[in-house]
């Protein structure tokens, strides 16, 4: 009996082997592929918000003037795009509606250049950005195609396929809703957009990040700018809580803060 | 508490307000005038996307209670504050930016302990 069990067991052992080899294979290749791609550990904040007080203000926003007015330290806004009429419209009517408005998050691509700290978690399969709100996209490297048109529909955040160009990630992302239903302060692209990031480490604590947009609907040409992150060393892991205490009103257009809450 | 504003504040107001720079443009406070106040602490909100110390102070036989606001937590963890910072009852000195409509509030720059002691670091 037991001479039968261990001839079982070498019988077993001998046709598992195959299977075993081509799994460590597996293993190996993709340890190779992770080895060689990027590492950009750490909690990046925009570089012109680096050093962001108490107050809520960066030094960069207040050091030439003392007043927070004259910088544009988002420039995701795309305040300066070259807008077409309808974009222009849009523009002004966001504009003209925001003062009342709440919001809940940055969505994208704001959350890209806001004061929220963001993580790059990069695999061979898929980048994962995240900030501080818990706001994330997936940036799928594993090869695939931009899903098919039917397969995608509007999202906060679109979708996004990206690729590898050396140290550079690349993101392409698609069907993003109208930024600015999500968001008061962001540009009112239409769901036709498309986005082109380049991403790439600018010395050991500088993040870069090239941006581009097309869309027909809103815009008369492509538009593109830069924008950079900086580690930031009061960060020692991600403080996650909802964004659910808008205090800020407004009152004959200008904004306020609303009352707090009694007990 | 609601004022009318002068001419000139609600023109620069309007000027300023499109560059926004964090959640809402700071076209809200007076960042030409620091004060300060000498109060109690009733609540410290701890909440995005920004934390508020409400802040009570006796004022012509009446309490006002003021609202102070402060950047997201993150950033006030990062400079040293904690949830537990404030706590209620706590007597507080409070430099600030106050709100341009005249309503009893603002902005935090500096909060001091009664002992005059820095809360946090609110450094770099």
């Amino acid at each position: 009996m037991r001479a039968a069990a261990f001839a079982f067991g070498l019988l077993a052992a001998a046709l598992a082997t195959p299977a075993l080899a081509e799994h460590h294979d597996e293993v190996d290749a993709r340890n190779e592929t992770f080895a060689q791609l990027p590492n950009w550990p750490g909690y990046w904040v925009a570089e012109d918000q680096a050093g962001t007080t108490i107050t809520g203000l960066a030094p960069v926003a207040t050091a030439a003037t003392g007043s927070s007015f004259t910088v544009n330290i988002m420039p995701l806004r795309a305040a300066n795009a070259p807008w077409n009429a309808e974009g222009r419209r849009r523009w002004e009517a966001v504009r003209a509606a925001s003062g009342a408005r709440k919001a809940t998050g940055w969505g994208y691509p704001m959350m890209m250049g806001s004061a929220t700290p963001l993580r790059f978690l990069v695999t061979p399969e898929e980048t994962i950005i995240i900030n501080f709100y818990n706001e994330a996209r997936y940036i799928y490297t594993d090869g695939r195609p931009m899903p098919s048109e039917e397969d995608m529909w509007p999202t906060t955040y679109g979708t996004s396929i990206g690729h590898w160009e050396g140290d550079t990630l690349v993101i392409e992302t698609a069907m993003v809703t109208d930024p600015s239903t999500f968001f008061h302060g962001a540009p009112p692209f239409s769901e036709n957009a498309r986005y082109v990031e380049r991403i790439r480490l600018d010395g050991p604590d500088r993040l870069v990040l090239e941006f581009s947009v097309t869309d027909p609907e809103t815009l008369d040409a492509p538009w593109s700018t830069q924008a950079a992150w900086v580690r930031d060393p009061g960060f020692d892991r991600s403080i996650i809580l909802a964004w659910d205490n808008d205090r800020t009103g407004n009152e004959d257009g200008l904004n306020t803060i609303e009352a707090g809450p009694t007990e | 508490m609601k004022k009318y504003l002068p001419l000139a504040a609600v023109l620069a107001a309007v000027a300023v307000a499109p560059a926004a720079t964090a959640h809402h443009s700071f076209a809200m406070f007076d960042r030409s005038r620091t004060v300060t106040v000498n109060g109690t602490v009733r609540q410290f909100q701890w909440t995005n996307p920004h934390a508020y110390i409400q802040v009570t102070v006796p004022q012509g036989g009446r309490t006002v209670e003021y609202s102070m606001e402060m950047g997201a937590p993150m950033y006030l963890y990062a400079r040293g504050w904690r949830p537990r910072s404030l706590r209620p009852g706590m007597q507080v000195a409070v430099d600030y930016n106050p709100l341009r409509n005249g309503d009893p509030g603002g902005v935090v720059l500096d909060v001091r302990n009664a002992q005059g002691q820095a809360v946090g670091s609110n450094r770099e």
